[in-house]
């Protein structure tokens, strides 16, 4: 009994080994620029867990009630500091807005548009000019999201 | 200073409960009376607010936390914990939390209108903080969301589904999302993990996140599709949710991933809203998280779903406008062969050049995400390819939408019973089978991901008429299988588990039950027009006392074709070759082919036409069986 349970075993720990991932480092990146990504890739852990961990749909995060998510340990931005909810979104979503900013479209411009108050008609000119002042916006890899707030303000008055 | 703060806090404090204490018990009393004449205590919405159930011992608050309860009694005692939500509103104070009608305003919503309680006779209280959270969650309307399955985890397929609170920004991105979740500790591994999640050991809480933060994690980090179902709710309706999320915040219930899960829990917020649906009642012993929504949607309570695609799936939309020489120019921006700005200088469209550079940043991100990348590496790339991208003017690459696949609640359901007759050599029989949940790899693909399986102890009981031979044929604990094709872009690994028992026949024309366990990992591609096609290498362990000694260990390889004939027939043809290594090596060895064909007849009916041979030392025999099942 005592092999049978040593095949088993072994046969389970083949089992986990076929069934692991890629190898990989999770990110836990905090801070104020582009690449912070916020959640753990779960393509880190091997399948297995996944299965389980998909399943219980767990959360391994203590940010439970994030109704103002906070950007206070970011330089803040000079000018409308006083929007909220613009910094955090341009804080949290640094990445996305960068693809959509050098697409000239997207979700993202869109939602930031809206919370600058650009009118409708204006939409369309304003993510080109975005589109065209990307290295502008973007200048270095190492920016952050004030700056990023900055200049866009900057060229959108 | 304090002083001289303190003494007309003092005597306002004094002066403002004093003359209060002398009315206040008459009025409470008079409340108590018309609750217990109103017969507040088994008013159904009483029960839905303090997610009240009947249990074994009478009934009982599937909330765990004590916090969540004024009563000593209340989570037992809904007549108590309504007693001491009266006495509550007589309760006032400076701190916000501890004060009951801000801690719980739900609950409290409710009893002033159902009792229609003169607020002039309570003592006044604020609740900033409640009112802030609510003005800055600015619910207007909401959504149910659900987040299809993984494509390389099929227990991810049960799906998840969670809250949004639709504000007056016209970007979702904005509105907040109510998430229910076991906390789970970091530093158990998968085993410790399932039995605590089996038994509840974890504990659920109920999170709010900006909407983005979830598209992020579910579509750019999971790769999961989200489907965003409005609610057909008032905004009135809306902000006694947004109370009962409130009241929520911090409160544990103990999470059991079966049945009181992340689904499950979230239909008590439902509920508050639409207290005359039927949600919680409709679930006994497992939540599928696919099955609220049916049930949500059965109810009325929504229409069709707006489509949000993962990244993946994005990446996937692009490569399959572009020709290969332009997926394989996106391949060498990749592999940093080529530079990005040198893409702007090929001679091709602007619009394929735009594609190109589109797909390579999102594979960027994906690699990123995957941790093949440093943070470094990563934002030099991505800035780089971005740079360029930013040239061509949107108006040249305006990408074709994304073709949403079947609504998830479209699929065929959750259980499943078949019956079947067969001829195994010359000797014909029976065969009735079912299982609770969830996929087999034939059954159809509507909302659900393709070439994955996930069953739960799927049992076939068989009767040979000829001889009055009756056996357990098979019973599947778990069959997870996951065949998810490789491709320029994605390099998923195909595996399967598979264990339980089944009835093997031995040399002599005997049988005997035989416990499997069966493990194994590979590839597929999906290659037209072939299908499906997968490699895996298998390792199986088998245990009976007919074995000897009484198990047989052995390695082998699998290989078939899954290929979908048309949109309701599936066909897979497969082989295994199996070598024993260890115990009983000779009855190790065993060759198996099979070719199965499944017909979908809607989501409730399916035939099922499987033909197969299977050699092993001393024994051989082709078998045939015809199956007709039924989903429920």
């Amino acid at each position: 009994m005592k092999r049978i349970l040593g095949i088993v075993a072994l046969t389970l720990i083949f089992a986990s080994t076929s069934f692991a991932g890629p190898p990989g480092n999770a990110h836990h990146n905090t801070g104020c620029g582009l690449g912070t990504v916020l959640f753990q890739a779960n393509a880190n852990d091997s399948s297995l867990l996944q299965a389980f961990q998909a399943t219980t749909n767990g959360t391994m995060g203590n940010q439970t009630f994030g109704i103002s998510s906070g950007t206070s340990e970011c330089t803040q931005p000079k000018k409308f500091v006083q929007n909220e909810r613009l910094n955090e979104f341009v804080y949290a979503n640094l990445d996305t807005l960068a693809k959509d900013i050098a697409q000239g479209r997207g979700e993202s411009v869109q939602t930031l548009a809206e919370l600058m108050q650009v009118a409708p008609e204006k939409r369309e000119a304003f993510y080109r000019n975005l589109q065209t002042h990307f290295a502008e916006i973007f200048p270095r890899e190492n920016v952050e999201y004030a700056q990023v707030v900055d200049t866009i303000v900057r060229l959108s008055s | 200073m304090l002083h001289r703060l303190a003494y007309p806090l003092f005597f306002l404090l004094l002066f403002s409960s004093l003359p209060g204490a002398a009315e206040t018990t008459p009025y409470r009393d008079e409340l108590k009376e018309s609750a217990t004449k109103l017969r507040l205590p088994d008013d159904r919405y009483w029960h839905v607010l303090l997610h009240y159930k009947p249990g074994l011992f009478g009934t009982e608050s599937l909330v765990d936390d004590p916090k969540f309860f004024l009563s000593p009694e209340g989570k037992h005692d809904p007549s108590a914990e309504l007693n001491a939500a009266i006495d509550g509103l007589f309760a006032g104070g400076l701190e916000e939390q501890t004060i009951p009608r801000c801690r719980f305003p739900a609950r409290y919503d409710w009893l002033i209108r159902r009792l229609t309680v003169d607020l002039t006779r309570l003592p006044e209280v604020s609740c900033p903080t409640l009112e802030e959270h609510r003005k800055r969650i600015d619910a207007k309307s909401a959504s149910l969301i659900f987040a299809s399955g993984h494509m390389n985890a099929p227990a991810s397929m049960f799906g998840h589904t969670f809250l949004r609170f639709d504000s007056s920004y016209e970007s979702p991105l904005l509105s907040y999302a109510v998430n229910y979740a076991a906390q789970i500790d970091r530093n158990d591994n998968g085993l410790v993990y399932a039995v605590k999640g089996i038994f509840g050991l974890y504990p659920g809480y109920f999170s709010i996140l900006p909407y983005y933060d979830k598209v992020k994690e579910y579509g750019n980090m999971d790769q999961r599709d989200l489907w965003e179902y409005r609610l057909n709710f008032t905004e009135e309706e809306v902000q006694r949710m947004v109370l009962h999320v409130l009241e929520l915040q911090g409160i544990y219930s103990d999470y059991f991933f079966f049945k009181e899960n992340c689904s499950y829990d979230l239909l008590f917020v439902l509920e508050i809203a639409a207290p005359t649906a039927t949600l919680t009642d409709r679930f006994h012993r497992f939540t599928i998280p696919i099955d609220t929504v049916k049930t949500v949607r059965a109810e009325g309570l929504i229409s069709d779903p707006v489509f949000r695609p993962s990244q993946a799936r994005k990446i996937r939309h692009i490569a399959s406008s572009l020709d290969e020489a332009d997926i394989g120019r996106a391949r060498s921006v990749l592999d940093n062969t080529v530079a990005p700005r040198e893409i702007l200088a090929v001679d091709i469209p602007d619009a394929d050049k735009g594609k190109i550079l589109d797909l390579a940043s999102e594979a960027v991100q994906l690699r990123y995400a995957k941790g093949q990348y440093t943070k470094e590496e990563y934002l030099r790339r991505f800035l780089t390819v971005l740079s360029a991208r930013s040239t061509i003017p949107a108006a040249e690459s305006l990408l074709t939408p994304i073709p949403a696949p079947e609504q998830p609640e479209s699929g065929h359901e959750s259980s499943r019973v078949a019956l079947a007759a067969g001829i195994r050599e010359e000797d014909p029989f029976l065969e009735v089978s079912g299982r609770p949940a969830y996929h087999d790899l034939l059954d159809a693909d509507d909302g659900f991901t393709p070439g994955s399986q996930i069953e739960f102890s799927r049992a076939t009981v068989r009767y040979y008429p000829d001889t009055g031979r009756f056996r357990l044929q098979e019973w599947d604990l778990v069959h997870i299988l996951s065949l998810a094709g490789r491709d320029d872009f994605f390099r998923p690994v195909s595996w399967k588990f598979r264990t339980g028992f089944a009835t093997k026949p031995f040399p002599g024309g005997s049988d005997a039950l035989v416990f499997f366990l069966n493990p194994g990992g590979g590839m597929a591609w999906d290659i037209r027009p072939l299908g499906l096609v997968h490699v895996l290498l298998e390792t199986e362990v088998n245990v009976a006392g007919r074995f000897n000694p009484d198990y047989t260990a052995g390695v082998g390889l699998s290989a078939g074709i899954l290929r979908q004939m048309t949109r309701s027939w599936k066909t897979l043809l497969a082989a295994r070759q199996m070598a024993g290594v260890l115990g009983d090596e000779k009855r190790g060895r065993e060759f198996s082919a099979i070719l199965r064909q499944g017909i979908s007849l809607g989501h409730r009916r399916a035939i099922f036409l499987d033909v197969g041979r299977t050699i092993s030392p001393g024994v051989h025999y082709n078998e045939g069986k015809f199956s007709v099942t039924f989903y429920f």
